[in-house]
């Protein structure tokens, strides 16, 4: 399925569960129409992987994601040389010699998720996920997959992509990009959601989240934004909170058990402390007096 | 698409060079190709498509906005805001010496490098605090920094490379080999995980109390720069300033100079707290920290809270490989650790060293080359 237009993107990503601003759909959406990868970036838990996941459901496509780490290499990344089977057809041709394009052939190959998504007949949206803890020298491998969407293998020449993935590549910023991988894509920072918004994918991502508990949860994450935090709450944690209070069967929040709960908002326990004795009733009448 | 269109982003892409921003010509046309593809009548749809195509970092963001608004829509712009002229990157020397300008040096034909001196004055000028230092000592000072090899702590990667010694079999080599054998893997190929240069970060205090020795010690960080990937390198006084890319640079003056123009607040006061938490908060939180080696250059004076320091110390620490702090007044054999600042940093200080002469300077590489254990003292 292709996109026609950006209103028409929008729509089939909130059908896919992914509310996402104006901004980030324009994004999606020129991505595919000029067929070119996006970066995302952003604080952490505010949906950069959610998004390609989204993008996947709403095209209808398989989503192919590569998580990468230091140390990735090529043989873990684009393809290896399936070892045991060449070597046991060598000995299988025991008298007769065995031509060096014979052992390189295509049957054995391995595919990784980057050849993978260059080969794949159907759409393929291709997540690589967290770009900057690969070692930079990864990044030139990339460089040949995301401007010309093809792979050279030494031994068996270039494979084209049949049809071009989409492409969307997510980085924490643990150490900026190289220019030459930032020149091949768009460029979109996803920022912390408006109330309003983060309301709405609190309700459409708990179901059954009572309204007010919903509105009030978000209302507090986002009080806990303007505080001075080690690690501010994403949307993620947002989402998980409300989770966590509905399954408790909370209708609205209070100081008692937001105290209770409060850990899966914040993961640093130096956060936690400052809240727990400076800011925490405050914040929750402020939520209260919000919704 | 019409003309109109292509020279209003022609244009607006020169204002954007102009703000900064690196647009070329290939950006342009994924910008027009962009638009040929939204509503142009929607103004967020054009400012989005603009945006997404024209932008590469978070830290061009501010900036496109401030030329969006100022270009298409007209509005009254903020000028940018730009900090004072340093002062020039002297230092106050003693016995009324004064610290020659830069330009100046250049424009003398006959001011070569100095000449190197013998070992004995060679070893008198190594011990020599650089506070007491003439402008002629300093020159012959910062060929000597040049030579003081940053031995960079070093880290196992998780980078699998040949290697004559290696552990585990390298299939890829061992088949291609095993063709002329019939199969038999008889000639096999390892490949093993070799050490690398671990992440060095180094936040250097640039306050009126440091003033004696923030030029040797950008130097020094100027060489520690040079000496591989991995390296970051900020300053603080009353704020925090990235200098890496100012610092990268090959000639050493030209880096000092870059370095001083993109330092507002050049020997100002000292908010060591202040710094650190919004190294912690901006740098830190993106794992810049996480499992490097952490040098801060300070006297450890406060003007704030030690408290702050305190808590932004043990966030540092936490994070890092190891800590290490350079006191140039702790080469005074009275020194006691006694400013607030600098009592309240230490118990979360792995190697607490000087850093007054080319002297300490060395045991300072030393120091770092020889860190082997996370937090080891």
């Amino acid at each position: 399925m292709s996109v026609q237009t950006i209103d028409e993107l929008e729509a089939s990503l909130r059908e896919a569960s992914y509310l996402p601003d104006r901004g980030l759909a324009t994004a999606l959406y020129l991505a595919q129409r000029l067929e070119k990868p996006l970066l995302l970036e952003g604080e952490a838990g505010v949906g950069k992987t959610e998004a390609a996941k989204a993008l996947a459901r709403s095209l209808d496509a398989r989503l192919i994601r590569l998580q990468c780490y230091e140390g990735l290499d090529v043989a873990h990344a684009v393809y290896e040389w399936n070892y045991s089977r060449q070597l046991l057809h060598i000995r299988a041709a025991q008298e007769g010699t065995v031509a060096e394009e014979e052992l390189f052939g295509r049957e054995f190959l391995i595919s990784r998720p980057l050849l993978e998504a260059i080969e794949s007949e159907g759409p393929v949206v291709l997540l690589i996920d967290e770009i900057d803890r690969a070692d930079d020298e990864f990044e030139a491998f990339l460089l040949e997959v995301l401007s010309d969407f093809q792979i050279t293998i030494p031994e068996i020449g270039t494979i084209r992509a049949v049809r071009k993935p989409a492409v969307v590549l997510t980085s924490n910023r643990t150490r900026e990009l190289h220019d030459a991988l930032k020149r091949r894509c768009l460029f979109h920072w996803i920022g912390h959601p408006t109330l309003e918004r983060e309301i709405e994918i609190v309700r459409l991502r708990v179901p059954g989240v009572p309204e007010r508990l919903a509105a009030q949860a978000a209302a507090f994450v986002q009080g806990l934004r303007g505080l001075d935090l080690a690690k501010p709450p994403g949307v993620a944690e947002t989402i998980d909170w409300a989770q966590a209070l509905a399954a408790l069967g909370r209708q609205e929040l209070d100081a008692a058990v937001v105290e209770e709960t409060l850990g899966s908002v914040l993961k640093y326990h130096e956060d936690f402390e400052l809240v727990r004795d400076r800011a925490l009733v405050e914040l929750v009448e402020q939520a209260r007096a919000r919704v | 698409m019409a003309d109109a269109v292509v020279r209003h982003v022609v244009t607006f892409g020169r204002v954007l060079r102009e703000a900064g921003l690196e647009v070329g010509p290939g950006r342009l046309v994924d910008a027009l190709a962009g638009l040929d593809r939204v509503d142009l009548t929607r103004r967020d749809d054009v400012y989005w498509t603009l945006r997404t195509t024209l932008v590469t970092r978070r830290e061009e963001l501010e900036p496109f906005d401030r030329a969006f608004s100022a270009w298409f829509l007209r509005a009254p712009v903020q000028p940018p805001v730009r900090g004072f002229a340093p002062p020039e990157l002297g230092i106050n020397l003693p016995q009324g010496a004064t610290a020659r300008t830069d330009a100046a040096r250049l424009d003398k034909p006959d001011d070569r490098e100095p000449t190197p001196v013998g070992w004995s004055a060679h070893e008198l000028l190594r011990r020599k605090d650089f506070a007491a230092m003439t402008p002629e000592e300093l020159a012959q000072a910062r060929l000597l920094i040049k030579d003081i090899v940053a031995a960079r702590p070093r880290r196992r990667s998780r980078r699998l490379r040949p290697h004559r010694n290696g552990r585990q079999l390298d299939l890829r080599r061992l088949a291609r080999r095993s063709l002329a054998r019939g199969g038999d893997p008889i000639e096999r190929s390892f490949r093993r995980r070799l050490d690398v240069p671990r992440k060095l970060v180094v936040l250097c205090d640039i306050s009126g109390s440091m003033e004696a020795y923030t030029r040797p010690l950008l130097l020094f960080l100027h060489a520690v720069v040079g000496s591989g990937r991995g390296v970051e390198a900020f300053a603080f006084g009353t704020r925090l300033t990235r200098l890496t890319p100012a610092l990268a640079t090959r000639d050493p003056e030209q880096a000092l100079d870059a370095a001083a123009s993109s330092v507002v607040d050049w020997a100002s006061g000292t908010r060591i707290g202040t710094s650190l938490k919004a190294f912690n908060d901006l740098w830190g939180r993106r794992a810049l920290t996480r499992g490097a080696v952490v040098v801060i250059v300070s006297d450890g004076w406060e003007r704030e809270s030690a408290t702050l320091v305190a808590g932004e110390m043990a966030r540092l620490q936490r994070a890092a490989y190891a800590v290490v702090w350079v006191n140039p007044l702790k080469g005074s054999p009275e020194y006691q650790p006694l400013a607030g600042g600098m009592r309240a940093a230490l118990p979360f200080v792995d190697r607490f060293v000087s850093g007054h002469n080319l002297a300490s300077l060395e045991e300072l590489a030393v120091v770092l080359g020889g860190i082997e254990r996370r937090h080891a003292a």
